[in-house]
């Protein structure tokens, strides 16, 4: 039955109270375990065509007629158009439309940061939009540019208003505590760089708008732009069935879908526009640098009395305040707790979410001081945290639906154990060292979602929802969640998504949510099937339907008189079909839903070149009932991955009078190569959340890559007692902490810096 | 933009001067370079003149061909293991497998500000914007005129082995190859329009040897490269990364230069150096 509820959704650490209808979730979980295809090891159901070049995503398209757009951009940080003639462009070969400023709302005058998009032409070829828009006639008029975050907020320079987050006295906490250590920690800007660039194919097909579009949320495509052109929602139909990647850059229709809208609707022909690499580094987002000034109090036993934070997000001209102060607010038992968090406006280009936004800054930051905390306590780090272990959310007293973190530490025992030998291999100047940090996150996912599900006579299954699979393996997940609920082989079921005119409504693939959103959902649409087919076998076979079930493709009777195939069973449809339909039911009231795990890292440093080596990795999380540990174990080590790229190589790097970005191509942007990658020991708890939907799942995109910097940083001080403040960890940065080391103990710190 | 392919040097020399209207004519060989300066806006060119044909290749003892692969020299073991190395740990296999060791030579800093095309130094222009800009991965030596970084791997190893070089004009040392801009003159090598390397004569050392230290585990420019290699008891030191041109070293590292933001690279330098010497064979 629907029901209209009031509560809390979160994406990404943003809760907002919203009415919801929801249908209640009145399935039993599945005892605990893997089940015969739940919890198995499956091969991603699309691995083939997308490797052998067959997936067809949105930068493979062509369609007929399709015209190519390239888009001129402000090349200053700060700057207006002082004028601008579209006309050279216009006469240039090829081309069939151009638009500038005032032409669409996302073509502006004023331009903030570098990339911003002012004008747009469309031609035959991309060669020819390119050399059109280079054609444009147009004066700029620089501006002032402010890049300090720390000036931006001396002058109140925001994005939106100062977040301050209190409980206890701060004050009174650090005066009770035997111990205060205090630290300034600095992230820098890193970019998500997709393998597939930002892009949109635009088409009227009658009075509709067909977006094919490289996106982690075709639902909410299809709003923001049924709102913007004025359209009912079905007349914008919005399509990706393929992504090659998004990590949080992908949640909206962005600049390059209003462009070839605007072009398409002038030329009457579909439209690309996509973005070169060189542009993916400039306005595709980021997450945005960090400062965070900490101060941790502690009592001589380890138990923390006072944490206190004061964030600096340098968001950029626009965007949101990540929640960076999430991991000192949350993670730990403490009483008092003071953050302040403060976006600066500057001129960069906005961020946008990326992979556990804030939380993975945070995390680098809290959980790099915590390990100081423990070294001047003389308490061993896992203990430390065990101590300070937050049994209820300990920013609003709420019980969590589940948590098994200190399960995690307790997996993570061997791990930790082999510091003492890892240490015992170092030389006079290759050190090597230790470290751990904890994670908590969200990805709990919400209503609303929806499934279908409908069975041939033929006894195969096909699910239909208008998800998107953002490239993690939902898609294979869901197939697993069917055909365990139906009783049939993995191989007898397909899954239909990617197109909002051909299913229901389906959740925004961010904040870890897929999984846990949609499951439910397509579980229940299969046990609607199934229960239906029960009824069909009931009637054919004159038993109850209690005593049928669904195993391995068969129907069978409790008494085991009963073992028909399903296609006998259903096969007097013809071609007509069985048809379920699932939704998510509603989270538990009163409740956090997070996620949480801990890593630890085994790293060497070059004490005399700064060179870092990870060596080895291991990561335990827990994000409830694992659905498909092959995948579960792809995304820790894509997550683990990521995080090393942003603790040692990745930096977007600025002329910092201009603010101009000089990092544009993959050769400056270092992302990590295979060569940078450690033994990677993935450990999942696999314990269904039971107060969690019907499956108990909670999502595993983002949890890996948020511990990853500071288990790494606390490894390197393991190693040589070095302390690390800025991420990447750099050579500078690397030898920069090796001679401060070592002037705060010349006996102690390694020879040969 | 056409190609065209040369049935000699000298057929491609009447190529070079007959188009010179705009862009003129371009050599092009493994393309690693040329290809992304020209998509960069940075080369211009009417005629891109394929001369895989015309330029040796192979190796021969001391002798290589300009116009053999990194892939091939870094696993020949004719080729000086200082070579072998600096070839192994540049770029990545496929470029490898792609860029010739004359063109190695011949590749531009990889100095943002020049890459994009700001009106640098080397562009012609009167400031260098990495000096007081963002510099962390630029010169720390010869860097008051322009801060540029000599990327080659390669370089570095032929400098501290001796090798000269043969062109279509003249045999020189490789040192001679390069010169340090100045305000009169902003080119950093002394090759002449129409000017080809055609071959490479690298001595056999008695020892030698290339270490490199770069931002991730390979397919990097090199940070800071250093080989050293010992001859007729003499050992020389050339370094990668550390100056507009490959740098011999002849003084103390000491004697660096650094800007606010890359006296890292000495300290990584000086480590090396004394690794690179250590590691050579006893003599």
């Amino acid at each position: 039955m629907a029901r209209l509820i009031r509560t809390e959704k979160e994406v990404e650490g943003r809760y907002e109270e919203v009415w919801l209808v929801v249908e209640e979730d009145v399935l039993q979980q599945w005892p605990a375990g893997a089940r015969t295809i739940v919890g198995q090891p499956a091969v991603r159901m699309d691995g083939f065509e997308r490797a052998r070049g067959e997936a067809v995503y949105t930068a493979d398209l062509k369609l007929p007629g399709m015209l190519h757009t390239a888009v001129l951009r402000c090349p200053f940080a700060h700057a207006r158009v002082a004028r601008i003639d579209l006309g050279p462009a216009l006469a240039m070969p090829g081309v069939h439309a151009a638009v500038g400023p005032g032409d669409s709302p996302v073509l502006q005058e004023e331009c903030g940061y570098q990339g911003t998009a002012v004008a747009a032409v469309c031609a035959d070829t991309y060669a020819q939009a390119r050399a059109a828009v280079a054609a444009i006639d147009v004066d700029w008029e620089q501006l002032d540019v402010l890049l300090d975050p720390d000036e931006a907020i001396a002058r109140k320079q925001l994005v939106g208003e100062p977040r301050e987050r209190s409980r206890g006295d701060l004050e009174a906490g650090l005066a009770e505590a035997d111990v205060v250590v205090e630290g300034e920690y600095r992230t820098q800007v890193v970019l998500h760089n997709s393998m597939e660039t930002h892009q949109s194919v635009v088409q009227w097909v009658g009075d509709t708008l067909e977006v094919y579009i490289s996106t982690q949320y075709i639902w909410g495509v299809r709003e923001e732009l049924a709102e913007a052109l004025g359209l009912p929602g079905d007349k914008v139909r919005v399509i990706c069935h393929y992504m090659g990647g998004g990590f949080g850059s992908k949640n909206g229709a962005d600049d390059y879908t209003y462009i070839a809208i605007e072009l398409a609707t002038r030329t009457h022909r579909p439209v690309r526009c996509a973005l070169t690499r060189r542009e993916e580094n400039l306005v595709t987002g980021n997450r945005n640098a960090t400062i965070q000034r900490l101060t941790i109090g502690a009592r001589a036993d380890g138990t923390l009395t006072a944490l206190g934070g004061e964030y600096v997000n340098a968001t950029g001209w626009d965007g949101w305040s990540s929640p960076v102060e999430g991991p000192m607010q949350q993670l730990y038992s403490c009483p008092n707790v003071k953050t302040t968090t403060y976006a600066a406006k500057i001129n960069q280009p906005p961020m946008k979410a990326f992979r556990a936004p804030g939380f993975v800054e945070g995390t680098f930051g809290l959980e790099s001081l915590i390990d100081v905390l423990a070294a001047k306590l003389g308490i061993d780090p896992l203990e430390l945290r065990r101590k300070n272990y937050a049994g209820q959310d300990p920013s609003d007293d709420r019980p969590y639906s589940g948590k098994n973190l200190l399960e995690c530490y307790r997996r993570a025992e061997p791990h930790w154990e082999r510091r003492h030998d890892v240490r015992a291999r170092s030389t006079d100047t290759v050190k090597r060292g230790v470290g751990m940090a904890s994670q908590i996150w969200y990805g709990g996912g919400g209503p609303p979602s929806y499934a279908w599900i409908r069975v041939g006579s033929d006894g195969r299954a096909t699910v239909v929802t208008a998800m998107q699979d953002i490239g993690t393996g939902t898609k294979t997940a869901m197939a697993q969640i069917a055909a365990e609920e139906l009783g049939i082989p993995l191989e007898h079921v397909t899954v239909s998504i990617g197109d909002s005119a051909r299913g229901p409504f389906a959740s925004i693939s961010a904040g870890s949510s897929t999984t846990p959103s949609m499951g439910p959902a397509v579980r229940a649409a299969a046990a609607d099937a199934k229960r239906q087919i029960l009824e069909i076998a009931a009637q054919r076979n004159n038993l109850e339907e209690r005593v049928l079930d669904i195993k391995g493709g068969n129907v069978v009777s409790a008494d085991g008189n009963l073992d028909e195939p399903l296609e006998q069973v259903v096969g007097l449809l013809e071609s007509a079909q069985i048809l379920g339909k699932g939704a998510r039911g509603p989270n538990p009231t009163g409740m956090h839903v997070l996620t949480f795990g801990v890593q630890v890292a085994e790293v060497a440093v070059d004490v005399e070149t700064g060179e870092v080596w990870v060596d080895r990795i291991a990561a335990v999380h827990d994000v409830g009932r694992v659905i498909n540990p092959l995948g579960a174990e792809s995304q820790i080590e894509g997550g683990i991955i990521q995080g090393i790229g942003h603790t040692l190589s990745e930096h977007r790097l600025n002329d910092p009078r201009s603010g101009r970005i000089l990092t544009t191509s993959l050769d400056a942007y270092k992302l990590p190569t295979i060569a940078d990658v450690p033994e990677i020991v993935s450990e999942l708890i696999d314990a269904p959340d039971e107060q969690l939907t019907n499956l108990g799942s909670k999502g595993l995109g983002e949890p890996p890559i948020i511990p990853t910097a500071a288990a790494i940083a606390n490894a390197i001080r393991d190693a040589t007692g070095a302390e690390v403040h800025e991420l990447p960890i750099s050579r500078e940065e690397m030898l920069r902490a090796l001679r401060e080391a070592k002037e705060r103990d010349p006996a102690g710190a390694p020879a040969g810096v | 933009m056409h190609s065209g392919k040369p049935r000699s040097v000298i057929q491609l020399e009447l190529r070079q001067a007959s188009s010179t209207e705009t862009g003129g004519a371009l050599p092009l060989h493994g393309g690693t370079e040329v290809i992304p300066l020209l998509r960069a806006g940075l080369l211009q060119a009417d005629t891109l003149v394929d001369i895989r044909g015309v330029i040796p290749c192979g190796i021969d003892g001391a002798r290589i061909g300009a116009g053999a692969t990194l892939a091939e020299l870094e696993c020949d073991p004719q080729v000086p293991a200082a070579l072998r190395e600096a070839c192994r740990l540049a770029a990545s296999p496929q470029l490898r497998n792609m860029g010739s060791i004359g063109g190695n030579l011949l590749q531009a800093t990889r100095c943002w500000y020049w890459r994009l095309n700001w009106p640098c130094r080397l562009h012609g222009g009167d400031e260098c914007f990495a000096r007081d800009g963002e510099h962390r991965e630029h010169a720390i030596f010869a860097n008051d005129f322009c801060a540029s970084a000599h990327p080659s791997d390669v370089a570095a190893a032929l400098l501290a082995l001796g090798a000269t070089l043969r062109t279509n004009r003249r045999a020189l040392p490789i040192a001679d190859l390069y010169r340090v801009p100045s305000e009169d003159d902003r080119r950093t090598t002394t090759l002449e329009p129409g000017e080809l390397i055609l071959e490479l004569e690298v001595p056999e050392p008695e020892s030698s040897v290339y270490l490199k230290a770069m931002a991730r585990k390979q397919f990097a420019f090199p940070m800071v490269g250093v080989a050293a290699a010992r001859s007729g008891g003499v050992t020389r030191i050339a370094l990668a990364g550390v100056a507009p041109i490959p740098w011999l070293l002849t003084g103390d590292l000491d004697e660096a230069t650094p800007l606010p933001r890359n006296a890292y690279k000495v300290d990584v330098a000086t480590a090396l150096v004394k690794r690179a010497v250590s590691a050579l064979k006893p003599g």
